[in-house]
């Protein structure tokens, strides 16, 4: 089927009464997915049936390389997001009546605190000394070095480093923030799922830091395999509550967090850890994680008087990636590039890659692109990082790659582990199994790149908690 | 997180003693010792327990000129140089490179760039307001407590501000290797770091049982590009064994030390790259409250992180220094690592300090949760401050530490290394005794995660019933 051959079709949604959610609970690795937990699998009351949506869309069967951005298409004109929540056709709030009126009252409190200089005051002092913040714009020198031609040319690569941000990784970032912004809507209560653990931590951190209560599901199974993570969240005063039913993994968890959600809205915050869910979660999210790329940009030019050139970065549900990328949306000098995980192979069925080998679709609440089968069911995806190991993405990213604006690639599990082992040898750094995606594609993007051409790379997170799933694989 | 260059930039002169390079053995007033014994252990003899204190110069330095003269690395009594001939030369050059990188703009705005953009510095001083909480009496009265955050550095930990500067010595004097010794791994973690990125081998030799304590870290090094050799037994041995191995290949190689002990010019050039924490802690204070700490608090193994943070402070008399050791399973059950507390002065691995030692001069091993905490011996520098009462020591049993950790876990959000939970313990007896708004801060000199099996198996019993 030609690839450019415009099909008009309905678009296949997964039927959220028949659909099972990816349970990316992977079982080595202890990086939690940290994805919108919407699955409506118990709802009673029924979501409205598929004839009626009138929305159409083109839909391709292949891939589509990034197209350059025409020069009609200004960025500065995009409505990222419009007044629904979508973006072009992505995004959106596709979730029962009962939830509606949540998403809205957090819409209305997100932008008023938007405006609020106490509150963001409040919020630029705990990200200054409770996070850690800022992060440094760090030059690798020696991962310069190994990227130069043999006529000692090449790019300059520098880490953002979000690994040193308390926990260890850039998802304190939106912790706080939503924490925050729950204190002032009056929510004492925050429910987030876990399926490895990781964004159960995060949730437990700043529930401890706050003094709120908080709650966190988790597949009974996942419990089991984790156990010094469901000890550290007790350890932070948060109640880890066992799921049983279903396959007792992530997903299951997640159900239950919307059961709780649904019936406690008025007291209860639920903690999203990336930019998916339903409008306004994508937007808030991003919004939370912009501080990345606006440190960035001061850096940047504090540092060699310009702008970055390239950025990169890897994308699960695509919040570390938004975070960096966002701040630059608007100057298409600057080139941006998410890195997916290709798992054992893009050929091979397991892999996380949902914007090369995905179709449009509703997941979670939002339309974007995800992995699904011909009867829409959603194909479970793998990686050997956790935090990737989602069969969706954020809606804005599906709006950045069919608009060309960013391209996305992506790498196997033993390209990863590769670029793990590279940069703990050549800078002293250990990154997180995710991040180390982002670090492969150096590999195929250096050799391409004029020399001095400044490189950024967002260092999303440290990597102690993958030294076990690492060791196994690696020859050390 | 800009880092202020000129406070890093270091105005002291060392009286090089390159030029003279015999050992000056005299020991002031004190009894005469028998010979040098580094890097084994001390030697069989009664007199080596001094147990009267001689007055001492208040100050640990004298001013010359305005300058400050660290005379041959004593301190008062305590420091100097106790080794074998063979390594008088190369402690010389070492003192003397380190006299030079103090004055070198170039390598002190490396050093800076590589601490703001490579560790992570400045480190903030977090106000812990619920920690505060919880010491407010019923009147609502209560100290403030601050937390200065070495916990938030690359790999975890204070260790690397000293480890990411002397490689860079190294790398300037021309070594290819580095040769160090670590007990709880984190030194060793930090150094591993520093080598790969300064792109020098590394070789790291831990105590066997360590090894197994602290499996993470041993991964950790791995992974980073070092070599572990185990040696059997713990710390103590270790070092000692790295310093064999440095000792057979002094042109080549370097030995990187992680903390203020050991013989001149190691203590000094530990202490100098640690107070960093300090001079950060002054700045932030004035901007905060607009003035200085009233209380400063840390752990005391040997006394790197509690030297780095109280140095800056020193001459202000009116900052109370206090140190808490490790008091194991309580200071008369014999194990503990509490050396100020129940030590005795003697020589060790090539300084006089206190040590853990038995009444024939052999060396106890140290037991504490926080393992690295365990160490026999203090630094000198510390020894003196005990001595001169410039700084008061207390101690903190494995339980109270466990509790520490629990409590900042659960009011703050942070796990702190149960090495630091000791400092954290002692506020439990501090902050009752103090007036109200006294401003203390307390040195999280590293982060807990790693320790959070070792509690783990601690609470086992208790445990029981979390997990239902």
């Amino acid at each position: 089927m030609a690839a450019s051959a415009a099909i008009t079709a309905a678009i296949r949604l997964s039927n959220p009464l028949t659909s099972s959610s990816a349970s990316s609970s992977s079982s080595s690795s202890s990086f939690s997915s940290s994805i919108s937990p919407f699955n409506f699998n118990n709802f009673a009351s029924p979501v409205t049936p598929v004839k009626s949506f009138s929305v159409n869309c083109t839909l391709t069967r292949e891939p589509v390389p990034a197209a350059p951005v025409s020069m009609e298409s200004d960025p500065t004109g995009w409505q990222r997001p419009d007044t629904f929540g979508r973006y072009g056709k992505f995004g959106g709030k596709y979730v029962p009546e009962t939830l509606m009126y949540a998403l809205s009252e957090l819409e209305t409190a997100f932008h008023s605190l938007s405006n609020d200089e106490k509150f963001q005051a409040e919020l630029a002092g705990i990200l200054k000394d409770y996070v850690g913040r800022e992060s440094p714009l760090y030059f690798a020198e020696r991962l310069s070095e190994h990227y130069k031609r043999p006529n000692g040319e090449g790019p300059d690569i520098y880490l953002k480093r979000e690994d040193l941000n308390h926990t260890g990784a850039h998802k304190i970032n939106n912790a706080v923030a939503q924490t925050l912004l729950a204190k002032r809507l009056g929510k004492n209560r925050i429910i987030a799922e876990t399926g490895a653990g990781q964004h159960g931590v995060a949730t437990a951190t700043v529930c401890a830091r706050f003094g709120l209560q908080c709650i966190v599901y988790m597949g009974a199974q996942d419990m089991e395999r984790q156990a010094l993570n469901v000890f550290r969240m007790r350890l932070l005063g948060a109640e880890v509550r066992a799921v049983h039913s279903g396959t007792a993994t992530l997903k299951d968890a997640t159900s239950e967090a919307i059961r709780d959600w649904v019936t406690n809205v008025e007291t209860t915050h639920y903690i999203l850890g990336s930019v998916a869910g339903p409008h306004p979660y994508p937007m808030m999210v991003r919004e939370f994680h912009a501080v990345i790329g606006k440190e960035t940009r001061k850096q940047a030019l504090e540092k060699w008087g310009g702008k970055p050139d390239v950025l990169v970065a890897c994308v699960g549900g695509g919040s570390n990636a938004m975070g960096l990328f966002h701040e630059f949306i608007n100057e298409k000098d600057v080139r941006l590039i998410g890195v997916e995980a290709a798992g054992f192979g893009l050929d091979s069925g397991k892999h996380a890659a949902t914007l090369t080998r995905g179709e449009v679709g509703v997941l979670h609440g939002a339309m974007s692109y995800l992995l699904q089968d011909e009867d829409g069911q959603i194909v479970e995806p793998h990686s050997i990082s956790a935090g990737l190991d989602y069969p969706g993405v954020g809606p804005e990213h599906s709006f950045l790659k069919d608009k060309g604006r960013a391209e996305y690639y992506s790498v196997t599990d033993e390209e990863a582990l590769e670029a793990f082992k590279r940069l703990s040898q050549l800078e002293g750094i250990i990154p997180a199994l995710e991040t180390s995606h982002a670090l492969a594609y150096l590999e195929k993007l250096c050799p391409t790149l004029p020399n001095g051409t400044k490189v950024v790379v967002n260092c999303s997170g440290r990597g102690d908690k993958d030294v076990h799933t690492a060791i196994k694989h690696l020859q050390v | 997180m800009a880092c202020n260059i000129k406070a890093l930039s270091l105005n002291h002169q060392i009286v090089s003693s390159a030029r003279n390079l015999t050992v000056d053995r005299k020991m002031g007033t004190a009894s005469a010792v028998s010979v040098p014994v580094f890097p084994d252990t001390v030697t069989k003899t009664t007199t080596l327990s001094i147990k009267n204190p001689q007055s001492t110069e208040k100050l640990l330095t004298k001013t010359v000129d305005g300058k400050e003269v660290y005379s041959q690395g004593k301190f008062g009594r305590f420091g100097g140089k106790f080794v074998p001939e063979t390594l008088i030369s190369c402690l010389g050059k070492l003192e003397a490179e380190f006299n030079l990188v103090l004055h070198d703009s170039e390598f002190q705005e490396e050093l800076a760039i590589a601490l703001r953009d490579y560790v992570g510095r400045e480190t903030p001083l977090y106000f812990a307001q619920r920690l505060t909480n919880h010491y407010k009496n019923s009147k609502g009265e209560g100290p403030e407590i601050y937390l200065k955050r070495e916990d938030l550095n690359h790999v975890g930990a204070h260790k690397i501000n000293n480890t990411i500067a002397q490689a860079m010595i190294a790398k300037r004097m021309g070594r290819k290797s580095i040769v160090a010794a670590t007990g709880a791994g984190q030194h060793g973690v930090a150094t591993a770091a520093a080598c790969a990125k300064l792109s020098l081998e590394c070789t790291i030799f831990m105590g066997s049982a360590d090894m197994e304590k602290q499996a993470s870290n041993v991964l950790l090094m791995k992974l980073l590009g070092a070599k572990v050799e185990p040696v059997e037994g713990t710390f103590k041995d270790a070092s000692s064994q790295a310093i064999r191995e440095w000792v057979g290949n002094l042109e080549t190689s370097y030995h990187l030390i992680g903390t203020v002990v050991g013989p001149h010019p190691c203590p000094t050039m530990v202490r100098e790259f640690q107070s960093v924490i300090g001079k950060e802690t002054r700045r932030q204070a004035m901007e905060k409250w607009g003035g200085k700490p009233d209380i400063l608090v840390a752990c005391v193994g040997s006394g790197s992180n509690a030297l780095g943070l109280f140095h800056e402070f020193i001459k202000d008399e009116d900052v109370r220094l206090i140190g808490v050791e490790a008091g194991g399973f309580g200071l008369d059950s014999g194990k503990h690592a509490a050396t100020l507390a129940r030590g005795d002065v003697g020589v060790y691995h090539g300084a006089m300090s206190y040590l853990l030692q038995d009444e024939e001069g052999q060396i106890l091993g140290p037991h504490s949760i926080g393992v690295g905490l365990e160490y026999p011996g203090v630094g000198p520098e510390v020894s003196f401050l005990k001595e001169t009462g410039r700084a008061e020591f207390y101690s903190a049993t494995d339980k109270e530490a466990i509790d520490a950790y629990r409590r900042l876990c659960q009011l703050e959000g942070i796990f702190p290394a149960l090495e630091a939970s000791h400092a954290l313990a002692f506020l439990e007896k501090l902050c009752p005794s103090l007036a109200n708004g006294t401003k203390v801060v307390v040195n999280i000199s590293g982060r807990g995660d790693k320790d959070a099996d070792i509690v783990f198996q601690y609470e086992a019993d208790r445990l029981s019933g979390l997990m239902a």
